[in-house]
């Protein structure tokens, strides 16, 4: 159990802009933590920070109040889980394993029973005389984890190591490597592009665009109270409703399609960015008694949910996802309500 | 149909290689079964005395065991020599990758007798070499490096190292700069990742070049010939002197069948040993 923490992290490649640029974050003994954004964003490059691989510009990296920022990655005590699994392709699947544990001089039987107990814990002891090539992409993966995991290293890393599987594994596990972290109750680190992963694994998301941390927290906050517009964007389908507070009662906006009572007081008169989520949005037909008349311009079928777009009488537009309750076709006119503590609040223009 | 059309394809390539392979492998072979004729290249019947007289005599079997000396320290040495470079030339970032191609390349590019020459001149009693220490003061004689083993040994490698560093260095070009990360994450030191991942990883590239090398040094006439001279002979130069300064068709054909049989079984020996047993 460790706990770590970056303290103005920086990572300059010469005659470039910081790739990661001085991010400070405290990750808590135990838990699973997502670094999430786009490509580029720095969240790779932080992670071969954090084993070792790539020197750092400045700042420190502390385990457990160590600073670790000189200690070679061979010397750190880190278990990687690489996007292509990296694993040793001349040798067996329990040497893959034995060798980390070979490194550091561990007796042969003591080698065997934690490479066996291991091996059970990823399902793959039926396997342990195979060579790579002749696993699937999961077992494979299931092998990566497991030769990080036998050495009981002091943090796990994983780079995108879902990634090269198909969508059906990829769910599959997702669950199973949250249920082993859970387990083992190691400190993880976990290096995304998709919000889907970082959302449904993590105790803590970290948000990161152009080197720097937009928005640190736990999945649901990320979601439902995101501090930018690009991070709302980034973790869902967002809809951004500019809004004006009102003047005499800031507990309300004042919007294209109509008053809406905010959750909470506000400046009177400023602009705000309203954000709702598209499934927070309640659909009526348009004889219902209530709600902001709108019209459907185009609807996605999946089967249990539908995706609307709607245009109000201005001709703003939003995005509504619901679990069809009735029939509703392009071109029906309908009523939207919101409960108005589904709306979250952007000052300024987002 | 498809089938039909696939070995017409092929057939032009079958024709060639039968005629101008195929029967010029046959033909020695059988004519190391016949007897030596008087004034004509082959007398009448068959016989196993040509084998007879290489066995019998020591002069042809020491031949044999130094020309396959020859050739596995040749291959030791280049092997020595290229993998060091082959890992270099596989960085991903090399600072002037087609000048550095180019150098290894070099050896090609020049004609194998030229090259030769080349290096009797440096070779020699009054070669570069034994010139430049000798005004030195370093020495009083002329060291021993032609007509011997050790020059036709040094000739050798200079002349076949790009067959070694070659698929080495493509061999390495192969291999995922994450496993040697992931070997480090588990701990493994600079020197155990080379020996642990990276060298049994380079295992086949170094496998190829280890045969070439070792078939091409075995076979190799031209360099022995200048720079053993009529030393050190080796048993490619003694076919060849049977061939066309004796005419002993008979002979050397059954000399160089002996050869070739003993080096095929030594690489054949060599590729079990060194057997890999995993893919990528």
């Amino acid at each position: 159990m460790t706990e770590v923490r970056l303290d103005g992290l920086t990572k300059i490649y010469s005659g470039h802009k910081p790739a990661v640029d001085a991010i400070s974050l405290t990750i808590p003994s135990g838990q699973f933590v997502s670094l999430l954004g786009p490509s580029g964003c720095g969240k790779t490059t932080t992670l071969k920070m954090l084993a070792g691989f790539e020197d750092v510009s400045s700042g420190a990296i502390t385990f457990d109040g160590q600073d670790v920022v000189r200690v070679p990655a061979e010397d750190r005590d880190i278990g990687m889980v690489f996007q292509n699994y990296a694993l040793f392709p001349h040798m067996t699947v329990f040497q893959n394993l034995a060798f980390g544990l070979e490194m550091r001089k561990i007796g042969k039987a003591e080698i065997k029973r934690r490479v066996q107990a291991t091996l059970e814990m990823v399902q793959l002891d039926h396997l342990a005389d195979r060579y790579p090539a002749q696993l699937s992409g999961g077992q494979q993966q299931r092998v990566a984890i497991g030769r990080a995991l036998v050495i009981e290293p002091r943090i796990l890393l994983l780079d995108e190591p879902l990634a090269n599987l198909d969508a059906k594994l990829r769910e599959e596990m997702r669950v199973f490597i949250r249920a082993l972290q859970k387990r083992v109750g190691i400190t993880t680190v976990y290096v995304t592009h998709d919000q889907a992963e970082a959302m449904t694994m993590s105790d803590l998301v970290v948000v990161m665009f152009d080197g720097t941390i937009a928005q640190a927290g736990a999945p649901s906050e990320i979601y439902e109270q995101p501090r930018s517009a690009t991070v709302a964007g980034f973790v869902g389908q967002v809809n951004l409703i500019p809004a004006v507070v009102e003047a005499h009662r800031p507990d309300h906006v004042d919007t294209p399609f109509g008053e809406i009572p905010l959750p909470f007081p506000a400046q009177p008169g400023a602009k705000v960015t309203l954000v709702l989520r598209p499934e927070a949005v309640d659909l009526h037909r348009a004889d219902a008694g209530q709600g902001v008349p709108a019209k459907v311009i185009s609807l996605q079928y999946s089967g249990a949910i539908v995706d609307y777009v709607l245009e109000f009488a201005d001709g703003t537009r939003m995005d509504v996802k619901t679990i069809p309750r009735h029939r509703v076709m392009v071109g029906d006119e309908v009523r939207l309500s919101v409960d108005p503590s589904r709306f979250w609040m952007l000052d300024g223009e987002g | 149909m498809r089938q039909r059309t696939a070995i017409l394809l092929l057939l032009p390539a079958a024709i060639l290689l039968t005629v101008f392979l195929a029967v010029p492998y046959v033909t020695v072979i059988t004519s190391a079964f016949r007897t030596p004729g008087e004034g004509t290249p082959f007398g009448e019947g068959y016989t196993l005395g040509n084998f007879g007289r290489i066995f019998s005599q020591w002069y042809y079997i020491g031949q044999a065991l130094n020309t396959m000396l020859i050739g596995a320290i040749t291959t030791l040495v280049t092997l020595l020599i290229a993998l060091p470079v082959a890992f270099q030339l596989a960085r991903p970032k090399l600072f002037l990758r087609g000048l550095a191609y180019g150098i290894v390349l070099s050896p090609l590019l020049v004609g194998i007798v030229i090259r030769s020459y080349g290096w009797t001149i440096l070779l020699g009693n009054n070669g570069v070499i034994n010139r430049t220490l000798r005004d030195w003061g370093l020495i009083d004689h002329p060291l021993p490096l032609m007509y011997n083993t050790l020059g036709i040994i040094i000739a050798l490698t200079h002349v076949f190292l790009p067959f070694m560093i070659l698929p080495i260095m493509s061999a390495v070009q192969g291999i995922d700069p994450s496993v040697p990360a992931a070997a480090r994450s588990l701990g493994a030191k600079r020197f155990t990742v080379i020996r642990r991942v990276l060298l049994p990883l380079a295992m086949p590239g170094i496998q190829s070049g280890c045969i070439l090398v070792f078939v091409l040094s075995l076979s190799s006439y031209v360099t022995p010939a200048l720079i053993g001279g009529f030393r050190v002979k080796t048993t490619a130069v003694t076919v060849v002197d049977a061939m066309l300064d004796t005419f002993q068709w008979p002979f050397g054909a059954a000399l160089a069948l002996t050869l070739a049989v003993v080096g095929g079984g030594t690489v054949l020996i060599f590729a079990r040993l060194t057997r890999i047993k995993w893919k990528t």
